[in-house]
């Protein structure tokens, strides 16, 4: 049986402090986005976003514990067996929770449309090898993206922080070219990228 | 609910009956649409999960929220405790039962490679529950929202025609049972207009005959 707890999940601390707990990835769903976080070094455990990007409605569930919400202006405290389901994606969302043992469930996609895993999971899963310098481990996890996400800019724009770091500026250079070819925002993030650090004086580098 | 977002106790929505378990209608409550989400509370022995198999494509993810529970998932049987997850792929045979009294199970499905369209058997077993306490109305408004949302969907007139044979209404039963066979005029249909025991009441009348043609 394909069984796991939620503490036997890989965790993933992000930046911020939270811990990610990629079921979807777990247990290679493909029919809908799901996701668990839980707290880190920070009392996070909703990033504080929109869905705009992707026009996804979102269901947060609280599996344990406490947890406060912010949904736009609003604040709700909810404990296990509560939700909130945030149906306008461009509502700003986030969560902290409020003991160590909390734990949030997000169950999300986009209506009307096949679900299509997002890049963003690609780019938390290489995130710690990325920061620990293991860049073929990034790299891995990185090409598994866009061989699924073919052409995505953020995936491109990721894979080209990480060959820069690696020392492999050409291919660096022609990844992030590529980046802002797909989506013009990666040419301003790339000018204060200190993972670009190495490139930036190229003549190859977007300006 | 507010601007744009609703907060729900998964212990204060109204449960539905259905094949023996009880439903805690979440995606009909909330209007969710990228996938079906439902729940499932039982107490010690009770069944959580009817037993039953998910049609081609459709992935299920299972997770205790509360309590303990034993799944069955092909020949395979194993308890779970709240914060465990169990995934189940298509086709493939699943059942729980609850080890612990105010047990909830929150599931989530969807099909591989397609957008999500609800069925509304979520949505007719609420119905069906307020029709069996007598409360037609509150029953007839769910399947009258679900005609108006997915009018040429064969199965939401279907069921409203079960609802109203059931209800001891045949004009409307058999209204909604004509335009379930014009949408659908084959052999899946045919099935369960032969074999629904939903249908009982209405098979010694005349009009049934016509129906089947």
């Amino acid at each position: 049986m394909n069984l796991t707890h939620l503490d036997e999940l890989e965790a993933i601390e992000l930046q911020d402090g939270f811990v990610w707990r990629p079921v979807r990835r777990h247990f290679g769903i493909r029919a809908f986005g799901v996701n668990a976080y839980t707290p880190g070094a920070s009392r996070q455990v909703v990033e504080e976003h929109t869905e705009q990007q992707l026009g996804h409605e979102e269901i947060y569930l609280v599996l344990r514990g406490r947890v406060r919400f912010t949904i736009g202006d609003d604040e709700h405290e909810l404990g296990a067996g509560q939700l909130v389901f945030v149906r306008d994606p461009s509502l700003r969302r986030a969560a902290v929770a409020l003991g160590d043992d909390a734990a949030v469930l997000a169950v999300g996609g986009k209506p009307g449309e096949a679900h299509e895993v997002s890049a963003w999971e690609y780019t938390f899963a290489a995130a710690p090898h990325l920061r620990a310098g293991r860049y073929d481990e990034a790299r891995e996890v990185l090409c598994e993206g866009l061989e699924a996400k073919p052409g995505s800019a953020p995936l491109l724009y990721d894979l080209a922080c990480v060959e820069a770091l690696a020392g492999k500026s050409d291919t660096a250079l022609e990844l992030l070219n590529q980046s802002v070819g797909a989506d013009e925002r990666f040419r301003e993030y790339a000018q204060t990228d200190e993972d670009f650090a190495s490139i930036r004086d190229d003549p190859r580098f977007p300006r | 609910m507010s601007g744009g977002y609703t907060i729900l106790s998964l212990d204060e929505v109204e449960t539905a009956s259905h094949r023996g378990s009880n439903l805690i209608p979440v995606r009909h409550t909330l209007g969710f649409r990228p996938a079906g989400v439902n729940a499932w509370r039982a107490d010690a022995g009770g069944q959580l999960i009817p037993p039953h198999e998910e049609d081609s494509g459709n992935e299920e993810l299972y997770v205790v929220v509360r309590g303990r529970a034993t799944f069955t998932v092909g020949k395979e049987t194993a308890e779970a405790s709240a914060g465990t997850f169990v995934f189940v792929p298509p086709e493939v045979f699943r059942t729980a039962v609850a080890e612990e009294d105010g047990t909830i199970v929150f599931a989530v499905g969807g099909t591989v490679g397609e957008a999500f369209n609800a069925g509304g058997w979520d949505s007719f077993a609420l119905a069906d529950t307020y029709r069996q306490a007598g409360r037609l109305d509150d029953g007839r408004a769910i399947m009258r929202q679900l005609i108006a949302e997915r009018p040429d969907y064969w199965a939401t007139s279907y069921n409203a025609g079960c609802f109203e044979a059931l209800a001891g209404n045949p004009d409307a039963a058999f209204e909604h049972l004509r335009r379930a066979k014009e949408l659908a005029p084959d052999e899946e249909s045919a099935q369960y207009f032969r074999e629904d025991s939903d249908l009982d009441p209405l098979r010694d009348d005349p009009r049934f005959q016509e129906l089947l043609g």
